[in-house]
């Protein structure tokens, strides 16, 4: 008899980007200007997948290039800034204010709250965070109660369940066992709260390496990995590289002129040359040059 | 000690904030806050050796480190977590949250004569603002269970301090009174400060009204109250915030702020 052979998990990032399509709840891992799965990102926008609804977290300009694509019709978001490079995403800005995006306003601990009750298979979490805020007003999704228990004010937070989540990551052996560098920031908690979950890896290496430190494996068993060196660019990877912040200013200043002034020449432009009219992640490193990539390796 | 004669605002705020900071609190710092940085490793590096940082989801003692971490404009930036003694994963910051911080820092795009913050928006319309924020961060969690937090304004002017809030991110004192959080079960105890480039202001304790505590030296009372919506509760003999020492300027010009962000503008 033939011994079986254990399941491989790597696959392109097109196919692994297939599995999303029109109308589906995805969750983007990362925080603010880190790790956030950007090759993936990319491929969803070429694929041309619409009307997604994006958890989304503490989130980055990702959001505001997925927004800007054309792809989301709703987003749960705590916080949606460029940090130093803009306040606020400013086509998230312009969507929200026009009305075109719907906003599931939440917070960061109202967030994880939902995850969390995704994950526990219940209806909601309790959460006291938000009572006495307007957040229950604009959101209606969260209901004031008083807990049977003590009789406190408190905020039921329904789960935030994701069809599949995608995610950044340091490393993955072929079998999906995935291990992050520095915290992982709230990466496991999407990876609970989703059927299934995208890993996109700066390096895959062997099984062997993973057992050197299991305690190191942060989500053991992702569906699909994507072999995605530099693959959080422009924004950064722990241990890795910093985040670049002239690409981030170059999407940020095409942003503001399509969200402000609703002239989008030059986001269309930045589209075209950093998504669109490539193909896949590795012809996206040769746009963005060796001596770049590089420079954001030293710190 | 001496009394320093040049200083930026910043820096005197940064002095300000330092000083009511203790030895063994465990501080949080959020993104883009180069006032609070200063402040905590000023007071970390002066008289609390035994504070602990939490920044970029790490924790971390600094006292003995070569060099205090660097300004830098991310949250996340990888060399704010170069001497981590621990890790706070994204989710678990949630789940203990006696121990998220004994204090935090506070911006927003509103606040109010109560404390209340704003960072949603601002408009009477939800669903159509006038002026999207960047959302509420950490701040609902953060400002309900904090033993104290501290607001800080980048700037002092009417369209920020206003009379009330279009939107509550953070539930300061709410309609104001003495009773205003235990009605509602927050545990933590509110704003104790404001602090602008022009003055310090804090609570009035029965009724928590925001009331003017110091101006900064050089700061007219009148230039306060043009630049604010509110009427603050104004005492009797206002005090002259005090001026940074030539050692407190040392320490934050020679180990914590070199690069001079809080000089600049």
């Amino acid at each position: 008899m033939q011994h079986p052979r254990r399941r491989e998990v790597i696959v392109s990032e097109a196919q692994a980007a297939s599995w999303i399509t029109d109308g589906m709840t995805i969750a983007i891992g990362g925080l603010l200007s880190s790790s956030h799965p950007m090759a993936l990102i990319r491929q969803i926008i070429r694929q041309g997948v619409k009307g997604l609804t994006v958890l989304a977290g503490s989130a980055g300009l990702e959001l505001d290039l997925l927004i800007a694509a054309g792809c989301v019709d709703k987003v749960a978001v705590s916080l949606m800034t460029g940090e130093a490079v803009v306040a606020v995403g400013p086509m998230f800005r312009a969507a929200a204010q026009s009305g075109r995006l719907q906003v599931w306003e939440a917070e960061e601990s109202i967030y994880a709250a939902g995850l969390q009750a995704a994950a526990l298979g219940l209806p909601f979490m309790p959460c006291r965070a938000g009572v006495g805020t307007s957040l229950p007003r604009i959101n209606p999704d969260l209901k004031e109660f008083r807990d049977p228990i003590k009789g406190e004010p408190l905020l039921a937070v329904p789960a935030l369940r994701a069809d599949v989540a995608i995610l950044h990551a340091d490393r993955s052996d072929p079998y999906g066992n995935v291990q992050h560098e520095g915290t992982g920031f709230g990466d496991r908690a999407l990876f609970r709260a989703a059927d299934k979950v995208i890993v996109q890896v700066e390096k895959i290496v062997t099984n062997e390496e993973i057992r050197r430190r299991p305690e190191a494996t942060s989500i053991p068993g992702a569906d699909a990995v994507v072999r995605a060196p530099l693959g959080a660019h422009p924004g950064s990877c722990p241990g890795r590289y910093l985040e670049d912040l002239a690409h981030m200013k170059e999407y940020a200043d095409a942003a503001k002129e399509a969200g402000g002034k609703g002239n989008d020449g030059k986001l269309a432009s930045y589209l075209e040359r950093y998504v669109l009219g490539i193909t896949n992640h590795l012809e996206y490193l040769d746009v963005i040059g060796a001596g770049r990539l590089l420079s954001l390796q030293e710190f | 000690m001496g009394c320093a004669e040049d200083y930026s605002a910043a820096e005197l705020m940064a002095v300000f904030l330092s000083r009511d900071l203790r030895d063994g609190e465990m501080a949080h710092l959020g993104a883009n806050q180069p006032v609070p940085r200063a402040a905590v490793l000023l007071a970390h590096l002066t008289h609390a050796p035994n504070m602990k940082v939490s920044q970029s989801l790490t924790l971390a003692n600094l006292i003995d480190v070569p060099r205090p971490v660097p300004y830098s404009e991310f949250f996340t930036d990888w060399r704010r977590a170069r001497w981590a003694e621990s890790y706070r994963l994204g989710h678990e910051v949630f789940a203990d949250v006696k121990r998220f911080a004994d204090f935090f820092f506070l911006g927003g795009i509103q606040i109010d004569r109560f404390g209340n913050v704003n960072l949603i928006g601002t408009g009477t319309d939800y669903r159509r603002l006038d002026f999207r924020g960047p959302g509420s961060g950490a701040a609902a969690m953060a400002s309900t269970f904090c033993p104290r937090y501290y607001l800080v304004a980048g700037d002092h002017n009417k369209r920020l301090l206003v009379d009330k809030v279009d939107f509550i991110s953070a539930f300061g004192f709410g309609d104001g009174g003495r009773e205003a959080r235990n009605a509602l079960g927050l545990p933590g105890g509110g704003p104790k400060y404001l602090v602008t480039p022009l003055c310090v202001m804090d609570f009035e304790p029965e009724t928590k009204r925001m009331r003017l505590a110091s101006l900064h030296p050089g700061v007219a009372l009148e230039q306060v109250l043009e630049n604010t919506s509110f009427d603050p509760v104004l005492p009797e003999n206002i005090p002259t915030t005090a001026a940074p020492t030539s050692e407190e300027l040392a320490v934050l010009r020679g180990r914590i702020d070199p690069q001079g962000t809080l000089r600049r503008g």
